[in-house]
């Protein structure tokens, strides 16, 4: 054997491995091509006063009789309204993003421990139910409990001769219960990712640590967070990419689309809905669409950013 | 070291959480079950009210009268019902089959750290994640282009490639797949399909599983596609079926004035309240039935343990 | 720049472009509004038999429903498709008629240089009013005036009315000319008698229920705004002779900044704090449903309702009591909002308007069309009765119902069970005495203004229901609300409007 031959034996095979590597990427590459790049030229429609294509000019050519109106789309989201919406919307996903994570890890690392599968496996489908329930069927669950004649907490209330709250006209009481719906409804969906991700840590290295004396603690400390990290960290970043948008189901139907709730619900996407309803105004629309966007790439590009400094192999690129 | 006997009711006790403790965990996790199960118990318990205790008292988890009427009216639906639920099964399994598999095989290589295009292809795949064209393009494209319009395709294909759940598969693979494997097989001359379908598939089951879970309740829940691109009844899914009730109330509450009495009318001859309510129960039990097929991968590997090589 | 980017769409262009088909007789798309329909198999059958013959068109409907329409018209219109010959439009849903019409999406029917109304559906203009075809006439991409659509044959003028519950009412000594002397300002008597005698076993009722995103017009008499979407501007009618201007003139208001609706709305405040008012109906998803289920199961003493000639006999006999509708203004008016209830366009990218014409001037004159298309095959769907009545097969008719009124010419059809064989004489001679509005005819176009319409409608949505239903203090929020509409710019809006009525009326 000459030296050289395993080196071009090597070299050939990365050619080749690189060939079929990428041919398994081939299907999904072709759909995202057509599917999600071809359309992208809409983005202009972000700046244009569109105009609708007809026979002598078809879409998407009537892009370019529209005439081009800079950043006008993008003014009616920077009133003195919007401050409140954005805060919201902003400030709902901060939350919601920490509080969704502690719970759901910490429901898949309590559902790992338990001895009787049977009951682990039964939670655990139990915790998908309300992925399948549309917050219009949850808003009426809540109105039976809030209604303000017949609902059961306000029956109650005034049966015991307390104050009867006016759910639906104060304000202060729907944060908490946003969260909670949204806690409610997300849990279950994020668990099953944590869960299967501690599926896939080997069995032996715990045992290898209750030998050397580890308690349970230590064990989940030192081998169930750092196999769950970069699950973690990716399911993070994606949500921050998120940060600007907002579940309108939930803003919108669970709390009735009640009016004086307005200062703790207006999120950008009920904000721009009835905009668009107003209008009617396809520019607007496409406009939000994409700041909302822009806002979500270029957090999700900081956050990756300071994720491949410290630990290059979690980032998601 | 415990001595485990045979008579131990529990032999697993062996290196697990206090009986104190798992005990909060069963308190806790039940709490939180039994709150996700309470609101469908919620539709249930409507599903079998009486329109009239509804106008009467609303929704109530008791009813002042109970009645059939809701199941009646569905069973009335005929072929439309069982129509709706093939095309549901049918979307649900193809675009399942057909979604998880491109996932995989694009988020294999995204894994592999000695694919030379990978940086590129992770950007491709991410960037849709963030950026769309909008409504009106992708309609044209997917329409015009691409012939999707009242056929299967329209409801399957838009929603073949998910850019989140290739990114979870990849972190799936970087979570179970220790590297060596891929160079050991490798060197042993397998070729790359081989490696991927024979070596590593097996590993990731439970990755798989989930990602398949993911897939087929978007699937099962989809309703927009239809909205879009079919008019054609025959394709209509059973989720569609219940949305086209659910939009024409809505519709007909926002536009009551609008309509006028005629709109008062039209709304009286609507799929009642509780025939909503009993479609919800209709789709929402296969996939619970269906569930624990997939948590069999998700749950049981946790006491087998991963198959490593 | 421009000129890589024209190459690229041109590129993608001719990827989209779906290649014409000619056939013979000529196929015609048409999307309708609010359909139930899953059977047209027999409909279809015989009706394109008769229209082949007719004028040599076949007819492939689309059933559009409540639901998916407004998303249907939408992708149509927005993406130019040819899908549709003909489209059902309005002014009321999302699938605007001026706005749309003004951005060219219809073709312009009486077109100076193609005039297919004339050509092609000459006899229309016989059959049906004059004053439908004023109210059809809206601005085109050119900025003319012009028809862009059919209106529909139907209840076209609007009546505003108090529903009241007379057999309630009567139970507590009260007469329907009580409640007429009183008007909304002093029912409170009334509601606190009636409340106290229903309220004595214990449980709660509410004598005031109706929907709070209107019932400010029934107070104030003031119109829907054609292209006022929102419900931003308020005219003043002249309630005694709604033909004449009223008070103010023809001047258009901030609707919010006016003594009348502050006068309202405290009166409403008086009553919700008296615990007259349901307080569902102040809460935007449940507004509709908790009104709509207080009519139905006769479980209110006042509300309101946009009413229909001969309607009070159907809902008596629905509810079980007496209902008695007392009118808001001296007579029926006829409005924009009306009498663009219902139409039919031609879509602008139609590969056959001339035949979609014919079809339309067919429908809207031919009793055959009109009825098999609205109420399906006699003998399958309906039979007639000794009277020349229609009664419908049940099981049928549930898997073939459209929208009457949306279909076209009502008047061609014969009458229902128990409206009587002159019915349809009666109805229009009923319609006959309703009055045009002064501004009859003006459409505001929003389009000027839309930054600021983006942001008010926003910040009216805030306020609006729980005022006009007495849920929220006046003396904080009104004042909080018109400080908020001044910085958003509804002086402009309203501005804009008045400008644009002024050059309508020519002054």
């Amino acid at each position: 054997m000459t030296v050289n031959k395993p080196v071009s034996l090597r070299h050939s095979r990365s050619g080749s491995k690189t060939f079929w590597l990428t041919t398994m990427m081939l299907p999904a590459t072709i759909w995202l091509l057509l599917i999600r790049y071809l359309p992208m030229f809409g983005i202009m429609m972000s700046f244009l006063d569109y105009k609708l294509p007809t026979r002598k000019v078809p879409f998407p050519l009537n892009l370019l009789e529209s005439p081009w109106v800079g950043l006008k789309n993008f003014q009616f989201l920077f009133t003195s309204e919007s401050l409140t919406m954005i805060r919201n919307t902003i400030g709902y996903n901060a939350l919601w993003i920490v509080l969704g994570l502690l719970i759901s890890v910490s429901f898949a690392i309590m559902m790992s421990e338990l001895t009787r599968k049977f009951l682990a496996k039964t939670y655990q489908t139990m915790m998908f139910f309300p992925y399948f329930l549309s917050w219009v069927v949850v808003s009426y669950f809540l109105f039976a409990f809030l209604d303000p004649t017949n609902g059961m907490i306000v029956r109650a209330q005034r049966a015991a001769g307390v104050n009867v709250i006016d759910w639906y006209n104060s304000p202060g009481y729907w944060p908490y219960i946003l969260t909670i719906c949204s806690m409610w409804k997300n849990t279950g969906y994020s668990t099953v990712l944590y869960l299967s991700a501690i599926t896939g840590i080997d069995r032996s290295q715990y045992e290898a640590a209750a030998v050397d004396g580890a308690t349970k603690w230590q064990q989940m400390i030192h081998i169930t967070l750092p196999h769950l990290k970069p699950m973690i960290i990716i399911l993070l970043i994606m949500n921050i990419g998120k940060i600007f948008n907002a579940d309108f189901g939930l803003f919108w139907s669970v709390p009735m689309n009640s009016a004086p709730l307005f200062p703790v619900t207006q999120v950008v996407d009920t904000y721009v809905y009835r905009a668009y309803t107003s209008t009617g105004n396809v520019g607007m629309s496409t406009a939000a669409g994409f700041l909302q966007n822009l806002v979500g790439f270029i957090c999700i590009m900081i956050a990756n950013g300071v994720v491949r400094r410290l630990d290059a192999d979690s980032s998601l690129f | 070291m415990t001595t485990i006997t045979k008579k131990n009711p529990h032999p697993f006790r062996l290196n697990m959480v206090s009986r104190k403790t798992e005990t909060l965990f069963h308190l806790i996790l039940l709490l939180f079950a039994l709150a996700c199960i309470i609101p469908f118990i919620f539709v249930i318990i409507i599903s079998f009210s009486s329109e009239d205790s509804i106008r009467q008292i609303g929704y109530s988890f008791t009813p002042v009268t109970w009645s059939l009427d809701a199941y009646h009216q569905v069973f009335n639906l005929g072929d439309a019902l069982w129509r709706s639920y093939f095309n549901s099964f049918f979307i649900t399994i193809v675009g399942t089959l057909l979604s998880v598999t491109m996932c995989v095989m694009y988020a294999y290589p995204l894994f592999r750290k000695d694919y030379k295009f990978r940086g590129f292809f992770s950007f491709l795949s991410f960037f849709t994640m963030i950026f769309g064209g909008g409504l009106i393009p992708t309609y044209i494209i997917c329409k015009n282009l691409l012939g999707m319009s009242n056929n299967y395709a329209a409801l399957i294909v838009p929603m073949l490639v998910s850019p989140f759940n290739i990114i979870i598969m990849r972190t799936f693979f970087q979570t179970s797949v220790p590297f060596d494997l891929i160079e050991a097989a490798t060197i042993d001359g397998s070729g790359e399909y081989n490696t991927l379908v024979r070596i590593i598939l097996p590993i990731v089951k439970p990755g798989i599983a989930t990602v398949a879970l993911l897939t087929a309740l978007g699937y099962w829940n989809e309703w927009f596609l239809c909205l879009m691109y079919v008019t054609k009844r025959e394709l209509f899914p059973l989720q569609y079926l219940l949305m086209e009730m659910q939009r024409n109330a809505e519709f007909l509450a926002r536009n009551s004035s609008m309509i006028g009495a005629s709109g008062a009318s039209a709304i009286a001859t609507l799929p009642s309240q509780t025939m909503r309510m009993a479609v919800v129960v209709f789709i929402v039990l296969p996939i619970a039935c269906a569930y624990p097929f997939f948590q069999r991968y998700v749950v049981a590997g946790l006491t087998i343990g991963s198959v490593k090589g | 720049m421009k000129k890589f980017l024209a190459l690229i769409l041109a590129a993608i262009m001719l990827l989209t472009l779906v290649p014409a088909m000619a056939d013979s007789p000529v196929e015609i798309t048409m999307l309708l509004e609010g359909c139930n329909v899953t059977d047209d198999a027999a409909v279809l059958e015989k009706l394109n038999e008769y229209l082949a013959n007719k004028i040599g068109v076949t007819l492939k409907p689309t059933w559009g429903t409540w639901g998916n329409f407004d998303q249907l018209a939408q992708n149509a219109v927005n993406t130019g498709s040819d899908e549709y010959d003909i489209m059902f439009t309005c002014s009321w849903t999302a699938n605007e008629y001026a706005p749309y019409a003004k951005k060219g999406a219809y073709v312009r029917l009486d077109d100076p240089e193609d005039n297919l109304l004339e050509e092609y559906g000459a006899e229309l203009k016989n059959v049906l009013p004059e004053l439908l075809f004023e109210g059809a006439a809206t601005e085109g991409p050119d900025g003319e005036k012009g028809i862009y659509a059919v209106p529909g044959f139907k209840d076209f003028a609007t009546m505003n009315t108090w529903d009241v519950n007379v057999t309630l009412l009567e139970k507590y000594g009260y007469t329907l000319e009580d409640v007429e002397k009183a008007g909304f300002y002093g029912w409170a008597d009334i509601f606190k008698t009636v409340k106290e005698g229903e309220e004595k076993d214990g449980s709660i009722f509410y004598p005031f229920i109706f929907e709070g995103a209107v019932v400010e017009r029934y107070v104030t008499g003031t119109p829907i705004i054609t292209g006022d979407a929102n419900g931003l501007l308020s005219y003043y009618m002249n309630t005694e002779d709604v033909s004449v201007p009223g008070a103010y003139g023809n001047v258009i208001f901030n609707k919010f900044a006016t003594p009348e609706f502050e006068k309202f709305a405290r009166q409403m405040r008086e009553y919700y704090q008296a615990g007259y008012i349901d307080p569902a109906i102040a809460i935007g998803e449940t507004a509709t449903d908790t009104w709509r289920n207080a009519q139905n199961s006769a479980n209110y003493l006042i509300s309101s309702e946009v009413s229909l000639y001969g309607y009070e006999y159907t809902t008596s006999e629905a509810r079980g009591i007496q209902v008695a509708y007392v009118m808001t203004t001296d007579a029926p008016y006829i409005d924009n909002t009306s009498v663009q209830g219902a139409m039919m366009a031609i879509s602008a990218n139609s590969a056959h308007p001339v035949e979609a014409m014919k079809f339309l001037a067919l429908l809207n004159t031919d009793p055959y069309v009109m009825t098999l298309l609205n109420y399906g095959v006699e003998g399958i769907h309906y039979t007639l009765n000794a009277e020349g009545e229609v009664e419908f097969n049940a099981d049928a008719r549930a898997t073939y119902s459209p929208w009457t009124n949306g279909v076209g010419n009502v008047t061609l059809l014969p009458p229902q069970k128990g409206q009587g064989a002159d019915f349809q004489q009666r109805f229009a001679e009923f319609y006959a005495g309703s009055k045009k509005l002064p501004i009859y005819g003006f459409t505001f176009d929003s389009k000027p203004v839309e930054t600021e319409i983006a942001a008010i409608a926003n910040i009216k949505e805030a306020y609006m229901l729980s005022l006009c239903t007495g849920a929220v203090d006046v003396d904080t929020a009104l004042p909080e609300l018109l400080t908020k509409l001044d910085e958003a710019g509804i002086q402009k809006v309203v501005d804009e409007a008045n400008t644009q009525l002024k050059a309508f009326l020519g002054e």
